[in-house]
Protein backbone atom coordinates (compact mmCIF):
# COMPACT_ATOMS: atom_id res chain seq x y z
CA UNK A 1 0.00 0.00 0.00
CA UNK A 2 1.12 3.36 -0.48
CA UNK A 3 1.53 5.76 1.92
CA UNK A 4 -1.27 8.25 1.66
CA UNK A 5 -1.56 11.76 3.09
CA UNK A 6 -4.04 10.53 5.77
CA UNK A 7 -1.88 11.95 9.73
CA UNK A 8 -3.36 10.90 13.06
CA UNK A 9 -2.47 11.83 16.39
CA UNK A 10 -1.78 8.45 18.35
CA UNK A 11 -1.82 8.01 22.29
CA UNK A 12 0.28 5.62 24.41
CA UNK A 13 -2.34 2.64 24.52
CA UNK A 14 -2.90 3.27 20.79
CA UNK A 15 0.87 2.55 20.23
CA UNK A 16 1.07 -0.10 22.52
CA UNK A 17 -2.10 -1.90 20.65
CA UNK A 18 -0.91 -1.92 17.53
CA UNK A 19 2.39 -2.86 18.57
CA UNK A 20 1.24 -5.89 20.39
CA UNK A 21 -0.64 -7.46 16.87
CA UNK A 22 2.25 -6.26 15.05
CA UNK A 23 1.15 -3.69 12.69
CA UNK A 24 2.16 -0.45 13.44
CA UNK A 25 4.65 -0.60 10.60
CA UNK A 26 1.78 -0.90 8.13
CA UNK A 27 0.24 1.81 9.83
CA UNK A 28 3.08 3.68 9.03
CA UNK A 29 3.59 3.03 5.66
CA UNK A 30 0.16 4.43 4.89
CA UNK A 31 -0.27 7.11 7.43
CA UNK A 32 1.91 10.35 9.16
CA UNK A 33 1.52 9.31 13.09
CA UNK A 34 2.05 12.38 15.12
CA UNK A 35 2.93 11.91 19.09
CA UNK A 36 4.34 13.74 22.02
CA UNK A 37 7.33 13.49 23.99
CA UNK A 38 5.44 12.68 27.30
CA UNK A 39 4.12 9.05 24.97
CA UNK A 40 7.81 8.51 24.34
CA UNK A 41 9.04 8.60 28.06
CA UNK A 42 5.87 6.49 29.16
CA UNK A 43 6.60 3.90 26.00
CA UNK A 44 10.62 4.39 27.69
CA UNK A 45 9.37 3.59 31.64
CA UNK A 46 7.22 0.81 30.58
CA UNK A 47 10.30 -0.72 27.49
CA UNK A 48 12.48 -0.79 31.39
CA UNK A 49 10.20 -3.59 32.50
CA UNK A 50 10.49 -7.70 31.33
CA UNK A 51 7.00 -8.22 31.00
CA UNK A 52 4.34 -8.02 27.92
CA UNK A 53 4.18 -4.56 27.98
CA UNK A 54 7.75 -3.62 28.38
CA UNK A 55 8.27 -5.90 24.94
CA UNK A 56 5.57 -4.39 23.01
CA UNK A 57 6.89 -0.64 24.01
CA UNK A 58 10.33 -1.64 23.11
CA UNK A 59 8.91 -2.91 19.58
CA UNK A 60 7.03 0.10 19.18
CA UNK A 61 9.74 2.68 20.06
CA UNK A 62 12.10 0.45 17.34
CA UNK A 63 10.07 2.94 15.35
CA UNK A 64 10.53 6.20 16.81
CA UNK A 65 12.25 7.60 13.82
CA UNK A 66 9.52 7.23 12.03
CA UNK A 67 7.03 9.18 14.22
CA UNK A 68 6.35 13.06 14.17
CA UNK A 69 6.99 14.02 17.68
CA UNK A 70 5.43 17.02 18.70
CA UNK A 71 4.67 19.22 21.81
CA UNK A 72 1.95 21.27 23.26
CA UNK A 73 0.57 23.67 25.67
CA UNK A 74 -2.26 22.29 27.61
CA UNK A 75 -4.61 25.33 27.26
CA UNK A 76 -8.31 24.17 28.25
CA UNK A 77 -7.91 20.84 30.15
CA UNK A 78 -10.46 18.20 30.25
CA UNK A 79 -10.74 17.74 34.21
CA UNK A 80 -11.42 14.16 34.27
CA UNK A 81 -7.86 12.97 31.97
CA UNK A 82 -4.32 13.08 32.86
CA UNK A 83 -2.02 15.40 31.54
CA UNK A 84 -0.31 13.31 29.28
CA UNK A 85 -3.71 12.76 27.59
CA UNK A 86 -4.50 16.62 27.86
CA UNK A 87 -1.40 17.31 25.96
CA UNK A 88 -2.62 15.56 23.37
CA UNK A 89 -6.32 16.53 23.12
CA UNK A 90 -4.67 20.12 23.11
CA UNK A 91 -2.24 19.21 20.13
CA UNK A 92 -5.18 17.26 18.28
CA UNK A 93 -7.70 20.36 18.46
CA UNK A 94 -4.37 23.07 17.61
CA UNK A 95 -3.51 20.85 14.66
CA UNK A 96 -7.13 19.62 13.22
CA UNK A 97 -5.90 16.37 13.27
CA UNK A 98 -7.67 13.22 14.39
CA UNK A 99 -6.81 11.64 17.92
CA UNK A 100 -6.31 7.51 17.77
CA UNK A 101 -6.56 5.95 21.05
CA UNK A 102 -8.05 3.04 23.56
CA UNK A 103 -8.64 4.73 26.43
CA UNK A 104 -12.86 4.74 26.96
CA UNK A 105 -12.53 7.66 29.53
CA UNK A 106 -10.45 10.72 27.13
CA UNK A 107 -12.65 9.15 23.64
CA UNK A 108 -16.05 9.49 26.44
CA UNK A 109 -14.72 13.19 27.17
CA UNK A 110 -12.71 14.60 24.22
CA UNK A 111 -15.53 13.44 21.56
CA UNK A 112 -17.07 16.69 21.64
CA UNK A 113 -14.82 18.70 20.53
CA UNK A 114 -12.10 16.37 18.40
CA UNK A 115 -12.14 14.00 16.14
CA UNK A 116 -11.39 10.80 18.12
CA UNK A 117 -11.12 6.74 17.03
CA UNK A 118 -10.26 3.61 18.44
CA UNK A 119 -7.15 1.92 16.87
CA UNK A 120 -9.39 -0.78 15.46
CA UNK A 121 -9.86 1.81 12.73
CA UNK A 122 -6.20 0.33 11.62
CA UNK A 123 -7.00 -3.25 12.13
CA UNK A 124 -10.28 -2.85 9.73
CA UNK A 125 -8.62 -1.03 6.96
CA UNK A 126 -5.94 -4.32 6.81
CA UNK A 127 -8.62 -6.52 6.56
CA UNK A 128 -11.20 -4.52 4.49
CA UNK A 129 -7.84 -3.92 1.98
CA UNK A 130 -6.59 -7.34 2.26
CA UNK A 131 -3.37 -6.92 3.35
CA UNK A 132 -4.67 -10.42 5.92
CA UNK A 133 -7.53 -12.79 5.50
CA UNK A 134 -10.85 -12.25 7.30
CA UNK A 135 -9.64 -14.94 10.06
CA UNK A 136 -6.61 -12.94 10.56
CA UNK A 137 -7.98 -10.31 11.61
CA UNK A 138 -10.41 -11.49 13.92
CA UNK A 139 -7.29 -13.59 15.54
CA UNK A 140 -5.60 -10.04 15.57
CA UNK A 141 -8.52 -8.84 17.40
CA UNK A 142 -8.65 -11.72 20.21
CA UNK A 143 -4.93 -10.88 20.77
CA UNK A 144 -6.10 -6.89 21.48
CA UNK A 145 -8.98 -7.62 23.00
CA UNK A 146 -6.41 -9.88 25.59
CA UNK A 147 -3.61 -7.51 25.78
CA UNK A 148 -6.26 -4.50 26.57
CA UNK A 149 -8.11 -6.82 28.86
CA UNK A 150 -11.48 -5.67 26.81
CA UNK A 151 -12.90 -9.14 27.73
CA UNK A 152 -16.94 -8.64 25.79
CA UNK A 153 -16.91 -5.16 25.94
CA UNK A 154 -18.24 -2.98 23.34
CA UNK A 155 -15.20 -1.99 20.98
CA UNK A 156 -14.85 -5.87 20.82
CA UNK A 157 -18.22 -6.78 19.61
CA UNK A 158 -18.62 -4.22 17.28
CA UNK A 159 -15.45 -4.42 15.33
CA UNK A 160 -15.50 -8.18 15.63
CA UNK A 161 -19.30 -8.03 14.12
CA UNK A 162 -17.95 -5.92 11.46
CA UNK A 163 -14.86 -7.87 10.57
CA UNK A 164 -17.38 -10.76 10.36
CA UNK A 165 -19.58 -9.05 7.51
CA UNK A 166 -16.10 -8.97 5.04
CA UNK A 167 -15.84 -11.86 3.04
CA UNK A 168 -12.86 -14.73 3.56
CA UNK B 1 -12.30 10.75 51.57
CA UNK B 2 -16.05 11.55 52.60
CA UNK B 3 -17.94 8.65 54.33
CA UNK B 4 -21.35 7.73 55.48
CA UNK B 5 -22.60 5.26 57.65
CA UNK B 6 -23.59 2.09 56.93
CA UNK B 7 -24.96 -0.48 59.17
CA UNK B 8 -25.60 -4.01 58.76
CA UNK B 9 -26.06 -6.95 61.72
CA UNK B 10 -23.84 -10.26 61.08
CA UNK B 11 -24.67 -13.52 62.46
CA UNK B 12 -22.56 -14.10 65.87
CA UNK B 13 -20.43 -16.71 64.49
CA UNK B 14 -18.93 -14.36 61.91
CA UNK B 15 -18.56 -12.09 63.89
CA UNK B 16 -16.21 -13.84 66.33
CA UNK B 17 -14.77 -15.29 63.10
CA UNK B 18 -13.65 -11.40 62.26
CA UNK B 19 -12.26 -11.35 65.58
CA UNK B 20 -10.17 -14.36 65.02
CA UNK B 21 -8.77 -12.95 61.90
CA UNK B 22 -8.54 -9.47 63.46
CA UNK B 23 -5.99 -10.68 65.95
CA UNK B 24 -4.16 -12.72 63.71
CA UNK B 25 -3.32 -10.32 61.21
CA UNK B 26 -3.21 -7.19 63.70
CA UNK B 27 -5.33 -5.68 61.83
CA UNK B 28 -9.16 -3.60 62.96
CA UNK B 29 -12.12 -5.22 62.02
CA UNK B 30 -13.28 -2.93 60.24
CA UNK B 31 -10.39 -1.83 58.09
CA UNK B 32 -10.49 -5.69 57.14
CA UNK B 33 -14.20 -5.60 56.28
CA UNK B 34 -14.19 -2.19 54.46
CA UNK B 35 -10.55 -3.38 52.08
CA UNK B 36 -12.41 -6.84 51.65
CA UNK B 37 -16.02 -5.05 50.76
CA UNK B 38 -14.04 -2.67 48.42
CA UNK B 39 -12.28 -5.35 46.37
CA UNK B 40 -15.54 -7.06 46.07
CA UNK B 41 -17.85 -4.36 45.26
CA UNK B 42 -15.25 -3.20 42.72
CA UNK B 43 -14.96 -6.55 41.08
CA UNK B 44 -18.73 -7.18 41.09
CA UNK B 45 -19.66 -3.75 39.62
CA UNK B 46 -17.02 -4.26 36.66
CA UNK B 47 -18.21 -7.79 35.51
CA UNK B 48 -21.99 -6.49 35.90
CA UNK B 49 -21.38 -3.08 33.57
CA UNK B 50 -19.35 -5.71 31.44
CA UNK B 51 -22.20 -7.49 31.04
CA UNK B 52 -24.71 -4.25 31.08
CA UNK B 53 -21.91 -2.78 27.97
CA UNK B 54 -21.87 -6.44 26.07
CA UNK B 55 -26.04 -6.19 26.34
CA UNK B 56 -26.03 -2.78 24.53
CA UNK B 57 -23.37 -4.06 21.68
CA UNK B 58 -25.01 -6.34 20.52
CA UNK B 59 -29.17 -3.84 20.79
CA UNK B 60 -30.06 -6.11 23.33
CA UNK B 61 -30.95 -2.98 25.71
CA UNK B 62 -30.96 0.50 24.87
CA UNK B 63 -28.99 3.71 26.39
CA UNK B 64 -32.55 4.63 27.82
CA UNK B 65 -32.64 1.60 29.92
CA UNK B 66 -29.50 1.82 31.14
CA UNK B 67 -30.02 5.30 32.00
CA UNK B 68 -32.63 3.92 34.37
CA UNK B 69 -30.48 0.99 35.88
CA UNK B 70 -27.00 2.91 36.30
CA UNK B 71 -27.39 6.54 35.60
CA UNK B 72 -26.52 9.43 32.90
CA UNK B 73 -22.79 9.09 33.19
CA UNK B 74 -22.67 5.36 32.68
CA UNK B 75 -24.83 5.75 29.91
CA UNK B 76 -23.03 8.43 28.28
CA UNK B 77 -19.74 6.56 28.42
CA UNK B 78 -21.09 3.60 26.92
CA UNK B 79 -23.22 5.53 24.49
CA UNK B 80 -20.02 7.01 23.18
CA UNK B 81 -17.82 3.94 23.12
CA UNK B 82 -20.50 2.51 21.05
CA UNK B 83 -20.35 5.09 18.33
CA UNK B 84 -16.82 5.74 18.51
CA UNK B 85 -16.19 1.84 17.72
CA UNK B 86 -18.37 1.99 14.72
CA UNK B 87 -17.16 4.93 13.47
CA UNK B 88 -13.84 3.61 13.68
CA UNK B 89 -14.78 0.26 11.66
CA UNK B 90 -16.75 2.15 9.03
CA UNK B 91 -13.75 4.42 8.36
CA UNK B 92 -11.47 1.51 8.49
CA UNK B 93 -13.99 -0.30 5.90
CA UNK B 94 -13.38 3.11 3.27
CA UNK B 95 -9.92 3.36 4.24
CA UNK B 96 -9.34 -0.33 2.69
CA UNK B 97 -11.82 -0.28 -0.13
CA UNK B 98 -9.59 2.74 -1.35
CA UNK B 99 -6.55 1.05 -1.14
CA UNK B 100 -8.18 -1.70 -3.24
CA UNK B 101 -8.83 0.65 -6.01
CA UNK B 102 -5.72 1.81 -5.59
CA UNK B 103 -3.96 -1.21 -5.38
CA UNK B 104 -6.23 -4.17 -6.96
Amino acid sequence: MAKSSGSYILDTSALISLGSVHILEQVLKVFSVTTTGSVIRELEDFAKYGDKYGSIAREVLAWKSKLVIESCETKEPIKYIEPTDNELYSLALQKGLPLVTDETKLVHHARKNIEVYFTTLFLVMLAEARHFTKKEALHKLEELRDIRNWRNNIIYITTRNQLELLSP
Amino acid sequence: METEQFNIRMPKGLVQDLGIISKLLKVNKSEWVKTKLAEDVHEEKSRLLMELSTLYANGMVNKEKIEKLVGKEVAGEMESIKAIAQKSAQRGIAYGKKFRKLHP
